[in-house]
């Protein structure tokens, strides 16, 4: 098997120390080029996603392939991101204000920084102005809100609100997504993006970040 | 409680889990206000039986039972959950943070006793309590937590026992402060968390461990909420009088799982249908979990997990009406 190939079935089953070690090996060795590294990354947690909705994975094992992907991306990120433009983009991520689930938000996260995004966490239970002022901060591409009650509208709507008031609403895309959350609820709410796994996620984003670049 | 005895009553008796999340909202108070003065709680917890009239009422000692017993600090703003904001255990070199507080201090224990004061001669008190590995999870942060399953799994078992004398400490005060039966809250457990596997391995051991003990004071419930399916013949084995399922089993396959062995309680959508259904979802549900159930076992009609405070009081008002209303047993065979 390649050496990329041996990487991404070691993120798929959460080998922490083998993705390092391969990681390693690709950076110092062999012949892999950035965007195949980004590529079997992201193909990974793509295959992680599916085997959860499948029932196959639980989330124990969602986590363990989130943590190696953060350690080998520890390695491969000076080799990976020599330049801003290198990223795929800059996302500030949360889960709203009177929400404190935050699984989901952070296997979406491992899974945008397999994917060569630079993401911003700024954990849960998150208020507008934190949101906003990370936006402006980091020059954000995309605003990502995790609500996974559905009580959680009003916090949603207050979000957007607040990027309208700033002049921010045309600069930076958002996707809503979460447990409990509804394509129906997120088209109230006035958001440009919703998914609902990991896969729909990260198509949301790059479309999005499409529309951006043209 | 004469389900818990073991006897068939002659209705299926109906206990929601109406607890600390929605009783605030019947006597308008705030949930903050209600999570931190006991007391407050008692009350709301006492005119939410007498408004409604169902058959049990679940006692929470505000913040209490909550991790605070184990050092951790809690807080709760308006009408939010409370919110762990610290998780105190960061690695194994923390376990001697994990201090047991005294269950009884600081009156801890007078908002369960005016409970039973006021409705414990028409209906049965029920005490909330975590299993070892819910506290486990709640001290060590729950991403952390399942993600040390794989990182350091004798880690997590020795937090898990490092856990348990706060299960014990705090059911054998619930029990000692007259409540009627005891519920253990193993929600982390769920089939929709963690593989069976997992939970052979981490949450049974402990969670049978504190049951057998705590059985000896009063009969025990098991909580399990979301997928309980793949593990209740485990749960069943447990040494618990019921097993409180929710919304995503199929009620008449649990019933069959469990052989009449024990009593299933369950197992209305308490989002889908009581927050966001209508009087009529809430009859079509009571009504399919009573056909589901009957002839096959002792059932307690509840819903799968708590009420939100976002749901109205006509549908919990609707659970009871129709839970009376179809809920007669009329065949000479036992729950028939
Ligand atoms: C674990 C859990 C908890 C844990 C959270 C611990 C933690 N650290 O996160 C605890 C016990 C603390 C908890 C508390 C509560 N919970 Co809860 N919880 C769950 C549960 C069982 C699993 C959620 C989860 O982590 N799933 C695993 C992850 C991987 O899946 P996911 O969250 O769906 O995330 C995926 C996608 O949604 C998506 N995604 C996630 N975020 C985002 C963001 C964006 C932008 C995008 C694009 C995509 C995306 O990608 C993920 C990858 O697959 C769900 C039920 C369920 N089966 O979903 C209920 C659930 C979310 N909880 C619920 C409720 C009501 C509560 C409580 C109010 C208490 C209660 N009465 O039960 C409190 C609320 C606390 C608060 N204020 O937030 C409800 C919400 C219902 C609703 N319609 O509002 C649910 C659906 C259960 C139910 N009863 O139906 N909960």
């Amino acid at each position: 098997m390649e050496l990329i190939e041996q990487f991404q079935q070691a993120i798929v089953n959460g080998d922490a120390d083998r993705g390092a070690d391969l990681a390693e090996a690709m950076v110092t060795e062999a012949e892999v080029t950035p965007d195949e590294i980004m590529d079997s990354l992201a193909r990974a947690m793509e295959v992680v996603g599916g085997r959860y909705e499948t029932g196959e994975y639980f989330i124990p094992e969602m986590l363990r392939s989130a943590d190696a992907v953060e350690r080998s991306l520890a390695i491969l990120e000076p080799y990976l991101f020599k330049r801003r433009h290198d990223q795929a983009g800059v996302v500030v991520m949360g889960t709203v204000k009177g929400d404190i689930h935050n699984i989901g938000k952070n296997i979406i996260i491992s899974a945008l920084r397999a994917s060569g995004y630079e993401v911003h966490d700024l954990g849960v239970n998150v208020s507008t102005s934190k949101f906003i002022n990370k936006v402006k901060e980091v020059d954000a591409d995309l605003l990502l809100l995790s609500a996974f009650t559905t009580s959680t509208k009003p916090a949603l709507v207050d979000v957007i609100k607040a990027l309208e008031a700033e002049g921010l609403r045309e600069k930076v895309k958002v996707v809503s997504g979460g447990a409990s959350h509804s394509a129906e609820l997120a088209g109230e709410v006035g958001v440009d993006g919703f998914a609902s796994d990991v896969k729909s996620t990260l198509a949301v984003c790059r479309r999005l970040m499409d529309q951006r670049r043209e | 409680m004469a389900v818990l005895a073991g006897e068939t009553p002659d209705m299926v008796p109906i206990v929601p889990v109406l607890d600390g999340y929605f009783a605030p909202k019947v006597l308008g108070r705030a949930s903050d206000e209600c999570w931190l003065n006991g007391g407050c709680l008692a009350d709301c917890l006492a005119a939410a039986l007498e408004r409604f009239g169902y058959d049990g009422a679940v006692a929470e000692m505000g913040l209490g039972p909550q991790p605070s017993v184990l050092g951790c600090p809690v807080e709760v703003e308006g009408n939010d959950v409370p919110l762990v904001v610290e998780n105190i255990i960061g690695g194994r070199e923390d376990l001697d943070r994990l201090e047991l507080h005294d269950p009884w201090a600081g009156g801890k224990m007078e908002p369960v006793k005016r409970l039973i004061g006021s409705v414990g001669a028409r209906a049965v008190v029920l005490g909330t309590v975590r299993s070892p590995f819910e506290y486990a999870a709640t001290v060590r942060g729950l991403i952390e937590f399942m993600t040390d399953f794989y990182r350091d799994s004798e880690f997590v078992r020795d937090l898990i026992e490092a856990c348990k004398p706060a299960t014990l400490a705090v059911g054998r005060a619930l029990a000692q402060a007259g409540v009627d039966a005891l519920v253990i809250k193993d929600s982390f457990a769920s089939s929709s968390m963690i593989s069976p596997a997992h939970y052979e391995e981490f949450a049974y051991p402990a969670e049978a461990e504190a049951i057998g003990e705590l059985k000896t004071e009063v009969p025990v419930i098991l909580h399990i909420c979301r997928n309980s399916m793949p593990i209740l013949p485990r749960m069943a084995r447990t040494g618990a009088a019921v097993l409180e399922i929710d919304a995503p089993v199929d009620l008449a396959a649990a019933m069959e799982a469990v052989e009449g062995r024990v009593v299933i309680k369950g197992n209305i959508d308490a989002v889908a249908v009581i927050e966001k259904g209508s009087r009529e979802s809430v009859e079509q549900a009571v009504l399919s979990a009573i056909a589901a159930a009957r002839g096959r076992g002792p059932f307690i009609l509840s819903t799968g997990d708590s009420i939100p405070i976002s749901a109205p009081e006509d549908n919990v008002a609707a659970l009871v009406e129709f839970g009376r209303r179809h809920g007669k047993y009329q065949g000479a065979e036992p729950w028939s």
